[in-house]
């Protein structure tokens, strides 16, 4: 898996949690079970060193697809694309190179995400 | 959710007799790595870095020697959980204070959509709210004394 793709997983797993844990309903029911949940500025903080180590175009892309869809990156299981769950054309190139285009789903546009 | 669906999140691979890790992050490391060997994960370091984050945000000791790390990544393509104890006791910041014996990691993908995430998280926390079920699980020797143990407990 290319670091550019990388990066982006990191990116979306933290703003997801971010996410998740601010919604209230979900931290009521996380704490009613025991856990705690606080702490938030730490989590910016680690998107804030992240976002830095991002390409910009990279950045754009991810932001773009965010605003379609919760996943701008999923995963592709056994030549399956996660997101839309169309079987994807054996030509897809896994990975990326260091510049060019990311490896996206023709289907729904969402960047891939190799094992 | 019936007994054996609540079973089918374990499995043998994914039972630690004893860990060998004697500190907080060893304990996510050692899980995280035993989570990833059995498949399914693809990329073992993302995975630790969110339950590690997950972590910052508090404690996932629940008091009572029990910790429930868990959390979601786009590296995992299945919801598994990894049990394991130790037998000796592990420093988890639980807000009792005790050391921590009895651990859950609880991974699950964000394509969730039998929604079944927060559910098995609180089966997990109810199944070791007694003593009793505690008392067996740190007792157990082999997967199959797991099961029966988690059987056991959810009948209760
Ligand atoms: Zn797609």
């Amino acid at each position: 898996m290319s670091d550019r793709v990388q990066r982006l997983v990191q990116l979306q797993d933290l703003e997801l949690m971010i996410d998740e844990l601010q919604d209230p309903d979900h931290k009521r029911k996380e704490e009613a079970l025991g856990f705690s949940v606080e702490n938030f500025a730490q989590l910016e903080k680690a998107r804030e060193r992240l976002l830095k180590q991002i390409p910009k175009q990279d950045l754009r892309s991810y932001r773009r697809i965010r605003r379609r869809h919760v996943r701008a990156v999923v995963p592709v299981h056994n030549g399956i694309c996660l997101g839309c769950f169309q079987t994807l054309p054996t030509r897809i190139q896994r990975g990326s190179s260091a510049s060019g285009p990311l490896p996206a789903c023709e289907n729904c546009g969402r960047i891939l995400y190799w094992f | 959710m019936t007994a054996e669906q609540f079973l089918s999140y374990f499995g043998p691979q994914r039972f630690i007799k004893e860990l060998r890790a004697r500190s907080k992050d060893g304990v996510l490391s050692e899980l995280t790595r035993v989570l990833a060997n059995d498949g399914d994960i693809r990329d073992p370091s993302l995975l630790l870095e969110m339950i590690r984050r997950r972590e910052s945000l508090g404690s996932t000791g629940l008091g009572n020697g029990v910790a429930v790390p868990h959390g979601r990544s786009t590296a995992a393509t299945r919801t598994k959980v990894v049990f394991a104890c130790s037998k000796r006791g592990i420093e988890f910041d639980a807000p009792d204070g005790a050391p921590c014996r009895i651990f859950f990691l609880i991974v699950a993908p964000y394509e969730d959509h039998r929604h079944e995430y927060l559910p098995l998280l609180g089966k997990i926390v109810e199944t070791v709210s007694e003593e009793s079920s505690r008392q067996k699980l740190l007792g157990v020797e082999t997967f199959e004394e797991f099961a029966e143990a988690m059987r056991e407990a959810f009948r209760e």
